[in-house]
């Protein structure tokens, strides 16, 4: 395995057994295993976007998708009556399926008139859920929903963060590193090289969307389940914004780099409680900062102590 | 339907004098600013403190507002993204350095003046009756549209016939050869943005008299700049403007029959149906 | 008796490409004749309509007017990576090529065409899928091989010079294993040496069964490799023969006016 390789796959594992192990420390403390599920869930959403910056695309309207896992969730459970087991997977596959249909139609596009067009669409997707009716219950949102476990414990709802996001990285791991991340990567280089050796670009621009959809949708059902409602107003564009963010601070060459930004922003802004008020601001200025300082984000820099082996690339 | 007709006209000319910024700054540049909504925000607010706290005349607090969003811009280009446009290979780089201006400028607001929506008494009272009462025209909205009427003919005449003006068009066209041709493709350029900037402060200097102003303003304009240049075509002055026209009939003939919420969420579809067999808005080039 | 002709292999007619305000190939027809393994250039100075021609020919391109039929059948319109599928492959003159990658890797990557394993194998990375790589990368290096480049095949691209990077272009090209290969420019930036060594290679791939079409700068390869020559003039084909018929051609003289006679090769 290539150097770089391993590096990313031994972060991916030292971030998820210290999850597992986490419990036995600080499982008593509900405060601490929902600032971890709130991480998971986000790392899940961003892995997502950092899926369509592979096939180089600029993705604002995550959090739309994240929002119609979470009502798809909601709805499923509330006027269904269907158990949670179920309506996880099945958001999941809405928010694909949503992905797919409307990917046919806006992947056409490039630069920034993707990036505005998305950004219109989470706009557009929280305007659907404000305007849907009974159904989607408008500027309330849907609320009460039952506890996914019975009892007391936080456990297995973190658990089942931890292996969420465990899935997500490992949907996004496969696809990176097998012939399609080499497709993709080759699309995003030169889109025309790629169909001249039998690449059909628009399909495979398609599959990665919807597969970054079905993880902003995963993401946003978990949500659903943990925080046990939803609202028009629970995924913005602004957070659209941070899950880009996390991805660029967490590095874009490497699949642990969503959940890496997501991780340590996110915590970071739990222990610094006292700022919690100018976290939109600081996060505002770790952008500009990350963007001056780090183009490649933080998983290019070198840690002490790891030797470049000759003749490498860098 | 006259109403209709003269709503959408005075909105459409705000709207165009927004998306002209906006569309200058990415003329340029290549960048689109996020940070446009704010920075018509901070416009507004200046109209706010300048002549409805502090008593200035309109027309110095309309040309500070402009004078201090284009320092902001030219602050920004100098500091911010000329380094990114320089170092960075990928292109997402300046995009989310624009976002973190946004957010930056959108919190710093929040922090010295508060959530607090903020109003100004209208320039001129007194209502313009047509037609035996099928429309008003309220002078004050009259006097807005003019205005930016005015500034976006100030603009294309500035572009067309000044020297700095010719530059700015010869760099939005082939900024290699406009430097082979000897023009100052650095000072040109904080120049676009200055006055990119300086459109977003005077058209939120303007509205604000109309509409009121308050800091979480920036993303809803924006994303209206946005669909305007969709629509339009990024790069062009004429895409801005008839985006900006189109978006303001949009609207004016949606809040009339729908509410509010439903108006945007066809906007939305409509535009994302036209993008299909438009994608680059009616008169842009392709970008990316 | 019925008598079995074998189709034309690849024929154009009355191409015609307009931009705006600007005809940019006007009523172009060409033919690859039914013979495989020829070798047909494209000639004609800048701005002449080659590169677009070539465009259309490949599917990047929709023609304004005129048809192109690829062994009877006709492609006009259709996706490039659909033509490609059927046997017509086009290389590319920017040598944007992924740094980091390896020739080897480079190649098995173009082999794409020829893989047997689904998208959802590949993803699940099944012992099929697996194996369906491993061919991939062997076919890749009998592609290098052929090519005199497996010397390079573990090199990564970014270390290789452009000579090498221009025979990489090629050998993706040939990596979908075309039946008419489209070189566009193929011999750009090469130095004497280089450029008869790819000349060598282009009369090698023909050798092979593949029917070449090229379009180049470069008078005095083209006047070597050609077995056939067209010859393009703002947007409209002038003239259309052999190198020597080409080489006394009054037009096409004309039409390279003012140009030393070196640069051109005639």
């Amino acid at each position: 395995m290539k150097q770089d390789k391993r590096r990313d796959l031994g972060v991916i594992l030292l971030v998820l057994c210290t999850l597992l192990m986490l419990p036995l420390v600080i499982g008593q403390s509900h405060y601490l295993m929902s600032v971890l599920m709130n991480c998971a869930g986000v790392a899940v959403i961003a892995s997502g976007v950092w899926l369509t910056f592979c096939i180089g695309r600029i993705n604002i309207c995550q959090a739309g998708f994240a929002l119609i896992g979470g009502y798809v969730t909601a709805i499923l459970i509330a006027k269904v009556g269907l158990s949670f087991w179920l309506a996880l997977p099945l958001s999941c596959l809405a928010a694909a399926l949503c992905g797919a249909l409307i990917g046919s139609v806006i992947l056409k596009l490039k630069g920034i008139y993707f990036s505005m067009l998305t950004i219109c669409l989470t706009e557009a997707i929280r305007l659907a859920f404000l305007n849907g009716g009974s159904l989607t219950q408008g500027a309330k949102g849907i609320t009460g929903l039952p506890q996914a476990f019975a009892g007391d414990s936080a456990l297995p709802l973190y658990y089942i963060g931890v292996a969420l996001l465990a899935l997500a990285l490992g949907v996004v791991w496969r696809v990176h590193y097998s012939r399609l991340g080499g497709i993709f990567r080759a699309m995003r280089l030169n889109e025309d090289l790629a169909e001249s050796f039998g690449v059909n670009v628009w399909r495979y621009r398609i599959m990665a969307f919807a597969i970054a959809c079905a993880l902003g949708g995963l993401g946003g059902s978990y949500f659903t389940l943990f925080t046990q409602s939803i609202y028009p107003q629970s995924f913005t564009v602004e957070h659209s914004i941070y899950y880009m963010l996390f991805c660029f601070l967490g590095g874009l060459e490497y699949v642990s780099g969503a959940m890496i930004g997501a991780f340590a922003l996110t915590i970071l802004f739990e222990l610094l409680q006292d700022f919690q008020q100018y976290q939109s601001l600081i996060y505002g200025v770790l952008m500009i900062v990350v963007m001056l300082t780090l183009p490649n984000g933080l998983m290019a820099l070198k840690p002490l102590g790891w030797s470049r082996p000759k003749g490498a690339t860098q | 339907m006259l109403q209709i007709l003269i709503n959408g006209l005075i909105l459409g000319s705000a709207y165009a004098l927004i998306a002209l910024g906006l569309t200058m700054v990415f003329s340029i540049m290549r960048v689109v600013n996020f940070a446009h909504g704010q920075m018509y925000m901070l416009g507004g607010f200046v109209m706010y403190y300048l002549y409805g706290q502090f008593g200035l005349p309109f027309w110095l607090a309309l040309l500070l507002a402009g004078l201090a969003l284009g320092a902001i811009g030219m602050v920004f280009n100098r500091w911010l993204f000329q380094p990114v446009l320089a170092s960075s290979k990928r292109e997402e780089s300046s995009m989310l350095m624009a976002v973190g201006t946004a957010l930056l400028l959108e919190n710093v607001a929040l922090s010295v003046f508060g959530e607090k929506q903020r109003g100004v008494p209208p320039l001129i009272d007194g209502v313009l009756i047509l037609n035996d009462g099928d429309a008003y025209l309220p002078y004050s909205n009259l006097l807005v549209a003019l205005l930016s009427i005015a500034f976006i003919v100030a603009l294309l005449l500035f572009v067309q016939f000044t020297k700095p003006g010719r530059a700015l068009r010869a760099v939005a066209q082939d900024k290699e050869a406009a430097l082979l041709q000897g023009v100052n493709v650095k000072f040109i350029t904080t120049l676009g943005f200055a006055i990119g900037a300086g459109l977003a402060g005077i058209a939120g200097a303007l509205l604000v008299t109309l509409y009121g102003v308050n800091t979480g303003v920036g993303t809803n304009i924006s994303t209206k700049a946005f669909i305007m240049i969709m629509i339009g075509g990024a790069g062009v002055t004429s895409g801005a403007i008839v985006g900006g026209f189109v978006l303001g009939m949009a609207e004016a003939v949606g809040y009339d029959l729908l509410p509010s919420s439903m108006t945007y969420l066809l906007i939305f579809v409509a535009m994302i149906v036209f993008l299909i067999f438009k994608p680059n808005g009616l008169f842009g080039k392709p970008w990316g | 008796m019925m008598r079995q002709t074998s189709p034309v292999i690849l024929e154009a007619r009355g191409l015609s490409k307009r931009f705006g305000g600007l005809l940019a190939n006007d009523d172009i027809s060409l033919s690859l004749g039914t013979t495989a393994g020829l070798v047909t250039s494209v000639i004609g100075p800048n701005g002449a309509g080659k590169s677009t021609l070539f465009k259309m020919l490949a599917g990047f391109c929709v023609p304004s007017a005129g048809r192109v039929h690829l062994f009877g059948a006709d492609i006009t319109g259709l996706a490039p990576h659909k033509i490609s599928a059927r046997g017509l492959v086009r290389t590319f003159q920017e040598t944007t090529i992924f740094p980091e990658l390896s020739a080897l890797e480079h190649v098995a990557l173009a082999r794409q065409l020829s893989r047997r394993a689904s998208d959802l194998q590949i993803f699940a990375g099944t012992a099929a899928a697996r194996r369906d790589e491993q061919r991939m990368r062997a076919d890749a290096l009998e592609i290098l091989r052929f090519l005199d480049l497996d010397s390079v095949a573990n090199s990564v691209a970014k270390t290789l010079p452009h000579g090498y990077l221009r025979l990489l272009g090629i050998a993706m090209g040939m990596a979908a294993s075309p039946k008419v290969l489209l070189l566009d420019e193929p011999y750009a930036g090469l130095n004497p040496e280089e450029t008869d060594r790819a000349v060598e290679l282009t009369r090698k791939i023909a050798n092979s069964g593949v029917s070449v079409l090229l379009v180049e700068h470069d008078m005095k390869a083209v006047m070597k490799i050609s077995d056939h020559i067209h010859v393009l003039y703002f947007g409209k084909k002038i003239a259309e023969g052999t190198p020597e018929q080409i080489r006394n051609n009054e037009q096409v003289i004309e039409a390279y006016l003012g140009k030393e006679d070196e640069d051109i090769g005639l």
